[in-house]
């Protein structure tokens, strides 16, 4: 049975996305480099240079095209968006001067608000809030630590619990443990 | 040289997983005169590619908290990892070209602390080749490892951006392989030498066969083109390489034996100091196989 | 004094913001007025059949024109004045285009700053004075900068009208690119059969070639250049050589070929090639072993005629011109920055001359294709377009000739290795053109295969084979491509030594670095410096079809003005009051335009203007201390009476 599809019409497409995203991009990095995006003229030398895309289905090129039409839903629901390793190839050769990479990360931040932030991410975020880093100490490195002749702990918010606390008051002041779903009471991700 | 002193940043690979790389940067620099002071209660940097994924206003408050407290110190940072250097460099570059970002983030940061712009972010491999120079660490080398043939893997947020990084076009950088060389080893050309390790983005975290699939062509680029190790100046893609190594052989089976150095633990090698000095030993993938070829050198 | 003023609607563009009725009205409160009018187009027939019968009626002697721009328009109306023995001086115009509605948006500020533009317009023309244009004398001749195609073509109309050409070329030979190629599209004729008819030029009588020449120095001014040209040492006596060739035959010094892409040899001296013009060959010091070692001689001693010359020196020669016309051409980019593409690192990538010559019958293989890395023959292709052009890191224009000649050179090696593999990657194909079109297709139907991609990057592989990675937008899929030689688009650029030559010349480049065109759809072969102007692709990127026709616009223009014995000048132009004049010669410091000399009058000094020379731009005026020197036209008391009006309130 051939799959029956029905047609898009470009109309019914959100074409305030760029717009949205745009603005979310010039919070941080102002509004020139976002604004980037709308001279993409398709010609794939990102899509090319990108060593995800080239093991998986991951198009930079077609991820812009996606955004300056409207393809909102799609574009921030989809895996791909996750596969940028942000190596920033891409961007420096952009003949256009889109800024991609940076573009990818502004997408990032919405789906991320969006909810599509994955349950590895969540997890990996919940080290910083419980310790400062995202790859915390062990018992098994302390002990390395010791032979080779440094502290137990690094001199890092491991061994500054004063640090810890100025930097988990970050994370609520942007709301941060909202985004991620971090219960302060367990000390966990809600979900989890 | 002008004497200096960094703000020794660490990040979390290093100080959580290798600490090698701690032990070893600091050990070489001192030794050709660059002095380094503890950061306290320094954090993860953040990732720029993981954190500021999810929100890039979290990440910019957290790595300014990071640079506020060099600021304190009035030093420059020094860091060991691409990460770290990213992260910190973009965020500086960020505030320094913004006082509107700025003020947002010092609200965010206030009582305690503020954002001033006082210093600088700098990457170890600059500290070497700038600070310090060839020349010096010419002089020395005691132990040259004449004859080792070295795959370079400079990593990608060192030198990119190139537009924020401002270390020239990075198509084909020479600084690192110019460090490697100094040592007496051959920096060996190889298919696809600037690729990403697969580490960044975290899509290590997300999707780890994407980012071990591209860790793999690495490797096998770099076995293809005979090199004895890998060195690498990011403790990020240290991991990637050493650890990758473990999951690489879990996930896909095969199994290389890539031994990996980062950038000191070479020099300290050249410096002619005992593997077990530099944390070599406390690694993933055996090392012994590079030592072995230094022995035989000697 | 009685003065009319006309307002324009210039359809919306002034009407839409300005209430030109207001205006009509206000200006005829304005002393000295008597008539005021608008009209939808002042500068159409019916708008200045307006200002015509009005001079005749109401006596009009002097005109206000308040629209656009005088550079658009003031000669419009001058020749209305004029035409009815009228002073073409006692005219102003208001700019309430450009300098109002153009740019405001609130209608009633914008009504009422066309107000005070009008009134200072009407403040200037009651005070302007009837002035006479100067005559000036024109030298029947041109001179070509450039003997390419553009260059040949321009020498060749003009000469055939019967001026006198001096043709100034940097290389020893003419020909520019078009005699580097192999064919051409979309005839494919050879271009040396299509050029030798045209590089004939050397034989007119009326055509001077100086080859081996550059320009020193320009002079002068529109009509009446003067011109020193260096004439640098060929070591070659020209009058005696005859071209025989022996001398490079016998050279034993040989060096990498520039005109072939540095893909074959030469000899220390030399010709360009073959067919060149003139055939006198070229000894080059730098490598000659003679120069470099002192011994050698070989080709003195060979020389039938006797004309090797050791010791010859540079010659300055002078030509005087009446116009010039910049037919320098391009230059390739050199793609070595691009380093993911890995020119000069991977010996089998070339850039598009580079495989003109390669293919080319009397280039470095003989037109036989060998790869450079191993001499083995390529049978995989791959052209990769738009290197160095439509990029933001490098030039953002479009280079315009490189798809068609890509596609042409891709054509080319389906036609004559059936077996060979040919891809293009290409962003966009722009084949815009007669017959273009029809070409690219026909290069489908060939085989050519045409991947819609820009190359990410060029991975040499180990045995000199090439591997290329791109997207195929139009599939999504991303691919690798394996080939034995790969072929690079490069951008066109502006001749080298172009920036020199537009400081020369005193003309201007655009942001692309081309010179620049006085307006770019109205007189794109004119520049702003009035007598010079620009053939080829010294303006822009062009193929062959375009560059003959815009060096004939170019001849064309030319010859309008060199075909006048004389032309009138402007008056606009400063003069010194000798009674106040002191000779203290400050004037004469600060002129750029070397228009003002010191000269004794009356047992005195005074400041004298050369009318001709003079630029009317004032430096001299604000550097007399003893204000004796005033600009016609421009004098204080009508500037001021311009000030004292813009002061006052409508
Ligand atoms: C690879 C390639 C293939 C092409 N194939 C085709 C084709 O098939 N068909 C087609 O229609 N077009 C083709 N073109 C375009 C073609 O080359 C140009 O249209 C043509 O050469 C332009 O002629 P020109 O006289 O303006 O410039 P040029 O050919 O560049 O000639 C300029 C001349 O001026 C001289 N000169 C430069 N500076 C000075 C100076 N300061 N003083 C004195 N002399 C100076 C130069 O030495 C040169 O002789 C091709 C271009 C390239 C790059
Ligand atoms: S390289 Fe730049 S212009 Fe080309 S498709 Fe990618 S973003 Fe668009
Ligand atoms: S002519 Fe074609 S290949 Fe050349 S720059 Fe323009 S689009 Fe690119």
């Amino acid at each position: 049975m051939p799959v029956i599809k029905s047609i898009i019409r470009l109309n019914d497409l959100d074409t305030n996305f760029v717009d949205e995203v745009i603005e979310t991009g010039s919070e941080v990095f102002g509004e020139e480099i976002p604004k980037t995006i709308m001279a993409c003229m398709q010609c794939g030398r990102c899509s090319g240079s990108c060593p995800s895309g080239r093991r998986t289905a991951f198009r930079t090129r077609k991820i812009y095209r996606e955004v300056v039409l409207g393809f909102r839903e799609k574009v921030l629901s989809s895996d791909e968006l996750w596969y940028c390793t942000t190596c920033y190839t891409c961007q420096e050769r952009c003949p256009r001067g889109v800024k991609t990479t940076e573009i990818i990360r502004i997408l990032r931040n919405i789906a991320a608000k969006e909810g599509y932030m994955s349950k590895s991410h969540k997890m990996a975020a919940g080290h910083v809030f419980r310790t400062g880093h995202a790859v915390a100490i062990n018992e098994e490195i302390q002990n390395v630590r010791e032979e080779l002749g440094l502290s137990r702990l690094p001199p890092t918010t491991h061994s500054h619990p004063e640090a810890l606390a100025k930097l988990q008051d970050i994370l609520r002041k942007t709301h941060f443990d909202e985004l991620v779903g971090f219960d302060w009471e367990t000390m966990e991700l809600k979900e989890v | 040289m002008e004497e200096k002193t960094y703000a020794c940043f660490l990040g979390c690979v290093i100080p959580n997983r290798y600490p090698g790389i701690e032990l070893s940067t600091v050990k070489m620099l001192r030794e050709l005169g660059v002095e380094s002071v503890d950061m306290p209660g320094a954090g993860c940097c953040p990732a720029p590619g993981v954190f500021g994924s999810f929100d890039l206003k979290t990440w910019l408050a957290l790595a300014a908290r990071n640079i506020c407290i060099a600021e304190e110190l009035g030093c420059d940072i020094m860091t060991m990892c691409n990460g770290c250097y990213g992260s910190l460099q973009e965020a500086d570059h960020l505030l320094k070209g913004d006082p509107l970002l700025k003020d947002k983030v010092n609200e965010i940061l206030a009582p305690e602390m503020e954002y001033k712009g006082t210093i600088n972010v700098k990457h170890q491999v600059e500290i070497f080749t700038d600070d310090i120079g060839i020349e010096r660490i010419k002089e020395a080398i005691t132990m040259p490892l004449d004859g080792l043939r070295v795959g370079v893997h400079y990593g990608c947020h060192f030198l990119k951006p190139s537009a924020v990084r401002g270390h020239g076009k990075a198509e084909r950088p020479g600084m690192v392989d110019a460090l490697v060389e100094v040592t007496g080893a051959k920096s060996v050309e190889y298919k696809d030498k600037m690729m990403c390790c697969g580490f960044g983005g975290g899509v290590r975290t997300r999707d780890i066969e994407v980012a071990l699939d591209i860790t793999k062509e690495k490797i096998t680029n770099m076995l293809d083109a005979g090199v004895d190790c890998t060195v690498n100046p990011c403790a990020s893609c240290h991991l990637q390489f050493d650890r990758g190594q473990v999951e690489i052989e879990h996930i896909f089976g095969d199994r290389f034996n890539l031994p990996v150095l980062y950038y000191s633990q070479l020099l300290g090698l050249a410096m002619g100091h005992d593997p077990r000095e530099l944390g070599m030993h406390k690694q993933n993938i055996p090392t012994d196989p590079v030592l072995d070829k230094v022995e035989g050198l000697k | 004094m009685n003065i009319g003023v006309y307002v324009c609607h210039c359809g919306t563009n002034i009407a839409g913001v300005i209430d030109v009725e207001k205006v009509t009205e206000y200006a005829t409160t304005l002393d000295g007025v008597v008539v005021a009018r608008n009209y939808k187009y002042m500068c159409s027939d019916p708008g200045k059949d307006l200002i015509r019968s009005d001079i005749k009626e109401n006596n009009l002697d002097r005109v206000v024109v308040a629209a656009c721009s005088p550079t658009m328009h003031e000669k419009t109306y001058r020749d209305v004045m004029e035409e009815m023995g009228g002073n073409p001086f006692l005219f102003e115009m208001a700019n309430i285009r450009e300098q109002d509605s153009w740019v405001h948006t609130d209608k009633d500020m914008a009504t009422e700053k066309a107000y005070d533009l009008v009134r200072m317009a009407v403040a200037k023309v009651r005070r302007n004075e009837p002035l006479e244009r100067i005559e000036i004398p024109v030298t029947q001749r041109a001179l070509i900068i450039g003997g390419g195609v553009a260059g040949m073509e321009a020498s060749l109309d003009l000469a055939e009208q019967g001026y006198e050409v001096i043709m100034v070329e940097k290389e020893q030979s003419i020909g520019g690119h078009m005699s580097q190629l192999t064919k051409t599209f979309p005839t494919l004729d050879c271009p040396m059969c299509i050029l030798a008819p045209k590089m004939a030029l050397h034989e007119h009588k009326n055509i001077t070639i100086y080859s081996f020449s550059e320009i020193e120095e320009v002079s002068g001014y529109v009509g009446n250049f003067e011109v020193s040209i260096r004439k640098k040492a060929k070591s070659v006596i020209e009058d005696l050589c005859n071209g025989c060739g022996l001398c490079q035959e016998k050279c034993p010094t040989k060096v990498l070929s520039v005109y072939d892409g540095k893909l074959g040899t030469r000899k220390a001296i030399y010709t360009l090639f073959p067919q060149a013009v003139p055939r006198i060959p070229v000894l080059d010091r730098e490598n000659c072993l003679m120069f470099t070692k002192g011994t050698c001689g070989v080709c003195k001693k060979v020389c039938p005629t006797d004309a090797i010359d050791y010791d010859q020196q540079d010659e300055i020669i002078t030509e005087k011109v009446g116009a010039i016309i910049v037919a320098t051409g391009y230059a390739e980019y050199d793609p070595t920055p691009i380093e993911e593409y890995g020119y000069g690192r991977y010996k089998n990538v070339l850039t598009g001359l580079q495989f003109e010559r390669l293919t080319n019958a009397s280039g470095p293989t003989l037109g036989v294709l060998k790869r450079p890395s191993d001499g083995a023959t390529p049978k995989r292709f791959a052209f990769i377009q738009c290197v160095g052009s439509r990029d933001v890191n490098t030039q953002e224009y479009c280079s315009k000739v490189c798809c068609m000649y890509t596609v042409k050179n891709a054509r080319l090696l389906r036609d004559e290795h059936p077996e060979s593999e040919v891809y293009i990657f290409y962003t966009d194909v722009r084949s815009a053109g007669k017959g273009y079109e029809e070409f690219y297709k026909i290069s489908q139907e060939k085989g050519v295969k045409f991947i819609r991609g820009r190359v990410s990057e060029v991975v040499g592989l180990p045995d000199d084979n090439l591997l290329l990675r791109t997207e195929d937008t139009l599939t999504g899929d991303v691919y690798e491509v394996e080939v034995d030689m790969a072929i690079l688009a490069c951008a066109l650029l502006p001749a080298e030594g172009s920036d020199k030559l537009r400081d020369i010349l005193k003309i201007s480049e655009g942001t692309d670095g081309f010179f620049m065109e006085a307006h770019p759809k109205l007189r794109p072969v004119d520049t702003l410096t009035d007598g010079i102007y620009l053939a080829g692709c010294a303006q822009g990127p062009r193929d062959i079809a375009d560059t003959v026709v815009h060096a004939k616009g170019a001849a064309s223009g030319a010859s309008v003005l060199i075909s006048h014995t004389k032309m009138s000048l402007d008056p606009i132009s400063a003069y010194s009051d000798e009674s106040v004049c002191r000779g203290c010669g400050e004037c004469k410091l600060v002129c750029q335009f070397g228009a003002i000399e010191i000269e004794p009058l009356n047992g005195r000094l005074i400041a004298k203007v050369n009318e001709v020379l003079c630029k009317g731009c004032g430096a001299c005026v604000g550097a007399c201390c003893n204000g004796a020197m005033s600009i016609r036209h421009f004098k204080d008391e009508q500037i001021n009476s311009m000030i004292e009006a813009a002061m006052e309130v409508a």
